[in-house]
């Protein structure tokens, strides 16, 4: 097995104990990179050669430098007998929506172009102490306004390491591309509707949507503040609790970060799920979407093999001692994505209303002798139009006139979606759960531009995971098989608030009882390449 | 010309003096510093980064509601205020729109002429303050020191019915927020900023007719005089046949003139919304106790009592509660001296003011203690010094620190009582003076003053002067 | 079910409101994403809502630490700030003036 195939926590146990030194570790990881990334990123449209149409094209900017640094620094520590941390030597990507003092930080957007932040995320300093090292920034959808992490103005945008002709994914499409394709053990994405979990599914591996106020939100640059969750992507669900050990946690520079102790979670995998509740939800198997001209929502069912397989994982887990229980009403999360669009928008808006070509980023060369000209140009020329997109809904839905009947009652419906978790979660109600099993998205991957363009459609790709973000709840999504075309199928576990314990135990036991399955040694297409030439 | 009455609401942004910003550790006053030195990537509106609420932001904001007799929100929340402007970094401001931390709440206002007027809030929340810019030849210059400044925005209900009413709430506000302590309340740092809104109706009317605001002024007289313009601009527009258009104003201090920046016709859509960066701001029952309980006598209150208790007159009373610190140093004073309050009110009224305007100083910067007050003033009242001795000795005992009486002891600043020292003193003054003695004997004794004062000049002051009277008036008719 | 839809005119109101400036074919493109993103939203307006239903913010109950103490903190590299503007002068950002006051 070569090195980069390595969990995080091996990987970390093979450096602390001094088999593997931080900087051998660095350079496997490099390499792999140089051999599938590709070309990385950029503003400028160059030419692709066709090869690059294999390629993972995951990351924006690598950071070599830093993680030369930063690996001497782990081996000196540890030639100095000190502790170099729990991360020690790990490669990690982080999706360039968090910021890195002194390192361009981008948001995949023109208008950020060469924004050099003066001070750096707290989940990333949190790796950063842990002694990850940090290899670059990932690519992601412009501001992660998207699902499929084609909306960067970062070209090329990343491809599905399992079918290069297909999205991985987004708006983490970079992290979870960087992940699955063994460049990376470990990437810190964001989770706004399904940011983390949607791509971690499309990408074979597993995401983690802690509880809301789990892990800071500073440094990390706003899409939907009341929604944002930075967490973990790993290829398995140990390494996802480790690097969540890492970054959960208080911080005083986020109000809404929480002051709930945090867990063991590598401990409580240990657990089992025997007697744990797992239920099954009859408002997850399919999604309503609208028809453009009529309004009326029209049910349309998921993709079979993603239900089959979450039906496969209820009897892994009940063989294992779990009480599944049926038919638990969730009746709003049909609501999930029509109050997402309009609760995300509004706060988008006003979260890029910063952006103006004053203080820092993108300001248009055009000569202008007015300030609104300036402004005006300079957002029309720094954001893509998904992002605009986002910013004239926004203004619309919280307008004068049209707030009271669309943002405050998004707010109501939302505190409706919420209350249907409360009831199955109540540990005195019906359903006593300690967990919820669903899909994590409908459908599996899909191509290039197939979706790109209709944004609705786009939307509705977050319809499994959104409710969790809406409610705060802590989500996490783990590989749960292949689809005929040999494409990852992603399943859900939803807890009760500040349970990222309770899902990642069941994440865990699920995987360790289906590791001999045969799909489990299928490789990415991009992998398989690799071993082929 | 029919008979008018003036309409006016005033709209108050009050700098609180907290150390710190209100959602970032930048200093709040930077008055001095260069631009955009006292910034961080919070107040500078940078992305990523997230405001963190000051506790004393909070505190100071829930003292003032409590001082303005409104009611304190146990829950309040903040709000995000969207709009472009390049001093405003984030491109909205943090405020509180519908669940603020005061509701209600009145100031009383007590005019010359003994009427009370009491003057009703609208409004009183608190919000970040922006930056500041700044022309200069085209280019517009921007300093971000002062964004994130805590304010307390405080609107009165149109209850003001002149310019004077005006700026005896400026004045009253200004002394009652250096009371509590909450604000420097000094107008040419922005400490205190004041907008007018003004409209005209016919005496008698009970309608609310077109307004217009008048902006950027900052003082006190300013706001009197631009209501004085605007409410003669108001008539006379009215009078010729003319409608009162709703617009803002710019005073200009310099010109005395208003004129017009924009119309206000199109109130801007701010999309309010609650700000997800931060929690509701919760007081608990006995936090909301625990301030009003720290609200100090108002200086009402103390006036009434300083005259009720210590027979002072309304005017003497008045200013000597016109400063905290002042009047909490009369008391002392009073308490230490044990005598006549009156005597301290008088020494502090006269000679005390004339010593702290000389060296710039309020009654709490004085190193002249109350108890080092009320031993001069005791030597005096005691014949131990002379009152002119006593007077000498406030700058004396300022500058040095040193007590009363180890400088009358160092410096033989005693009242000279003994008679015969003090004769042989009027003796030679006497021969010095046969031209005037002859004058006095001759008739003229209005010239006994004129004696008194070189016999005070020859003891430097320290003459017991009904002594020297006495003597005087002796050795004169001998 | 009668769907509303948001106007051309109102769309340009927005598009000044959100200072941005497209170009026809991208405006064309974003008012028709958004009046089928509104078929969406609409559906909130059919949502029989809960009797006493608040809003919430959050969906979950933060338990933050609390405002912090009033102690200060001066930012190391405030330099660095201003370093990152496309202009300045004076220590001060620039910009053009604001022209034709409303
Ligand atoms: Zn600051």
């Amino acid at each position: 097995m070569s090195l980069n195939q390595l969990s995080a926590l091996e990987v970390a146990a093979r450096v602390r104990a001094g088999e593997l030194s931080a900087r051998e570790a660095l350079e496997a990881s490099l390499a792999q990179i140089h051999a599938v990334d590709g070309q990385q990123g950029s503003l400028e449209q160059k030419p692709l050669d066709p090869s690059e149409e294999q390629k993972v094209h995951a990351f924006i900017r690598l950071t070599e430098d830093l993680a030369r640094q930063q690996a001497d620094e782990i081996d000196r520590k540890l030639s100095a007998g000190e502790d170099p941390g729990m991360l020690a030597g790990v490669p990690v990507s982080i999706k360039d929506i968090f910021t890195l003092q002194g390192i361009e930080t981008t948001a995949a957007s023109r208008i950020l172009w060469n924004f050099k932040p003066p001070y750096t995320a707290t989940s990333v300093q949190k790796l950063i102490d842990a002694g990850a090292l940090i290899l670059g920034k990932v690519n992601l959808d412009e501001f992660t306004f998207g699902s499929s992490s084609e909306s960067s103005a970062f070209k090329p945008a990343p491809n599905n390491p399992w079918d290069p002709s297909r999205v991985p994914g987004g708006s983490s499409g970079g992290s979870t591309a960087s992940v699955a394709a063994e460049e990376v053990a470990l990437s810190l994405g964001t989770d706004t509707g399904g940011s983390i979990r949607q791509p971690a599914a499309f990408c074979g591996v597993v995401g983690v949507k802690p509880t809301y106020g789990r892990v800071s939100r500073y440094g990390l640059m706003a899409f939907s503040s009341s929604l944002d969750c930075p967490g973990p992507i790993a290829r398995n669900v140990s390494d996802a609790a480790l690097m969540l050990q890492v970054i959960a946690g208080n911080d005083s520079k986020d109000s809404t970060s929480s002051v709930v102790p945090t867990s063991n979670y590598l401990d409580a995998l240990k657990e089992g799920v025997k007697g744990l509740r797992v239920g099954l939800s009859p408002d997850y198997t399919h999604l309503f979407y609208p028809d453009f001209e009529t309004g009326e929502l029209a049910m349309e069912s998921i993709q079979k093999e993603i239900s089959d397989s979450v039906q496969h994982a209820a009897s892994v887990l009940a063989d294992l001692g779990a009480e599944i229980v049926e038919n638990v009403p969730l009746p709003n999360a049909k609501y999930g994505i029509p109050t997402y669009f309009v609760v995300s928008r509004v706060e988008a808006a006003s979260n890029l209303h910063r952006f103006d070509g004053v203080k820092y980023g993108y300001r248009t060369p055009v000569e202008v002798d007015d300030l609104q000209d300036l402004i005006r140009r300079t957002r029309a020329e720094g954001f893509g139009s998904e992002v605009k997109l986002r910013i004239l809904m926004g203004m619309y839905l919280s307008s004068e006139g049209y707030a009271a009947n669309y943002y405050q009652r998004a707010l109501k419906v939302r505190a409706m979606i919420r209350r249907d978790f409360d009831c199955a979660f109540d540990p005195h109600g019906e359903h006593r759960l300690d967990v919820i099993l669903t899909p994590t998205t409908a459908t599996t991957s899909f191509k290039r531009n197939d979706v790109f363009g209709n944004t609705v459609r786009m939307q509705y790709s977050d319809q499994m995971t959104v409710s969790a973000n809406h409610a705060g709840l802590p989500a996490v999504s783990v590989p749960g098989g292949l689809d005929a075309d040999n494409l990852p199928i992603g399943i859900q576990f939803i807890g009760p608030d500040f349970r990222e314990d309770l899902i990642l135990r069941a994440g865990y036991a699920y995987e360790q009882a289906t590791l001999d399955e045969a799909w489990r040694s299928v490789r990415p297409a991009v992998l398989r390449q690799e071993v082929a030439k | 010309m029919k008979d008018y009455e003036v309409v006016i609401g005033l709209e108050t942004h009050i700098q609180l003096n907290t150390q710190t910003k209100i959602f970032c550790s930048c200093k709040a006053d930077s008055w001095e510093a260069a631009p955009n030195t006292n910034i961080c990537p919070v107040c500078s509106g940078m992305p990523g980064v997230l405001p963190v609420l000051n506790r004393e932001a909070v505190h100071k904001g829930a003292l003032l509601a409590a001082a303005m007799h409104a009611e304190i929100n146990p829950v309040s929340h903040f709000d995000r205020k969207n709009y472009f402007y390049p001093d405003l970094p984030k491109g909205y401001q943090i405020t509180q729109f519908d669940e603020p931390i005061g509701k209600g709440g009145y100031l009383d206002l007590h005019m010359p002429d003994g009427v009370t007027r009491r003057v009703r809030i609208h409004k009183l929340h608190l919000e970040e303050d922006a930056g500041k810019t700044k022309l200069d030849h085209g280019l517009r210059l921007v300093d971000f020191n002062r964004c994130g400044v805590p304010l307390v925005e405080m609107v009165t209900e149109p209850d003001l019915r002149s310019a004077e009413e005006a700026s005896q709430y400026l004045t009253q506000l200004r002394q009652l927020l250096r009371w509590i302590g909450v604000s420097e309340a000094d107008m040419e740092r922005g400490h205190l900023r004041c907008d007018a809104n003004v409209s005209i109706r016919e005496r008698g009317s009970q309608v609310l007719n077109t307004k217009t605001e008048i902006k950027n002024v900052n003082s006190i007289d300013a706001v009197r005089q631009a209501i004085i313009e605007e409410t003669k601009r108001q008539i006379e527009l009215v009078e010729a046949g003319g409608r009162v258009v709703s617009y803002t104003l710019d005073w200009d201090a310099d010109t005395g003139k208003l004129s017009m920046m924009r119309s206000k016709e199109t109130e801007a859509d701010y999309r309010y919304f609650r700000e997800p960066d931060l929690l509701p701001v919760v007081l608990t029952e006995e936090e909301i106790t625990r301030v009003k309980a720290e609200l100090p006598e108002l200086p009402l209150e103390r006036k009434a009592r300083f005259e009720a208790d210590y027979g002072l007159s309304a005017y003497d009373a008045e200013i000597l509660t016109s400063e905290r610190g002042l009047s909490d140093y009369f008391e002392a004073a009073v308490a230490s001296f044990g005598g006549e309050a009156k005597t301290v009110s008088n020494w502090m009224m006269n000679d005390l003011s004339r010593l702290m305007n000389d060296l710039g100083k309020t009654a709490s910067e004085l190193v002249l203690t109350p108890a080092l007050l009320a031993e001069i003033i005791r030597m005096v009242e005691e014949g131990k010094i002379t009152a002119a001795t006593g007077k000498s000795l406030l700058r004396k005992v300022e500058e040095s620190g040193r007590e009363p009486a180890q400088i009358v002891e160092a410096e033989g600043l005693a009242v000279i009582a003994d008679s015969d020292a003090l004769r042989e003193q009027i003796q030679s003054v006497l021969d010095g003076a046969i031209t005037e003695v002859e004058s006095f004997r001759a008739g003229k004794e209005s010239l006994l003053g004129w004696f008194v004062g070189q016999v005070m000049r020859a003891t430097g002051g320290k003459a017991d002067p009904k002594r020297t009277r006495e003597i005087l008036l002796e050795l004169l008719r001998k | 079910m009668s769907i509303s839809k948001i106007s051309s005119e109102l769309f340009h109101k927005l598009v000044g409101l959100a200072a941005l400036e497209l170009t026809a074919a991208e405006g064309a493109y974003l008012l028709t994403e958004m009046n089928h993103q509104l078929s969406s939203v609409n559906a909130l307006l059919q949502v029989p809502l809960e009797e006493g239903i608040q809003p919430t913010l959050h969906g979950i109950q933060c338990l933050g630490a609390g405002p912090r103490a009033d102690a200060w903190q001066p930012f190391p590299t405030p330099g660095e700030i201003l370093a990152g503007a496309p202009e300045t002068e004076d220590g001060m950002f620039a910009v053009p003036d604001v022209k034709g006051a409303k």
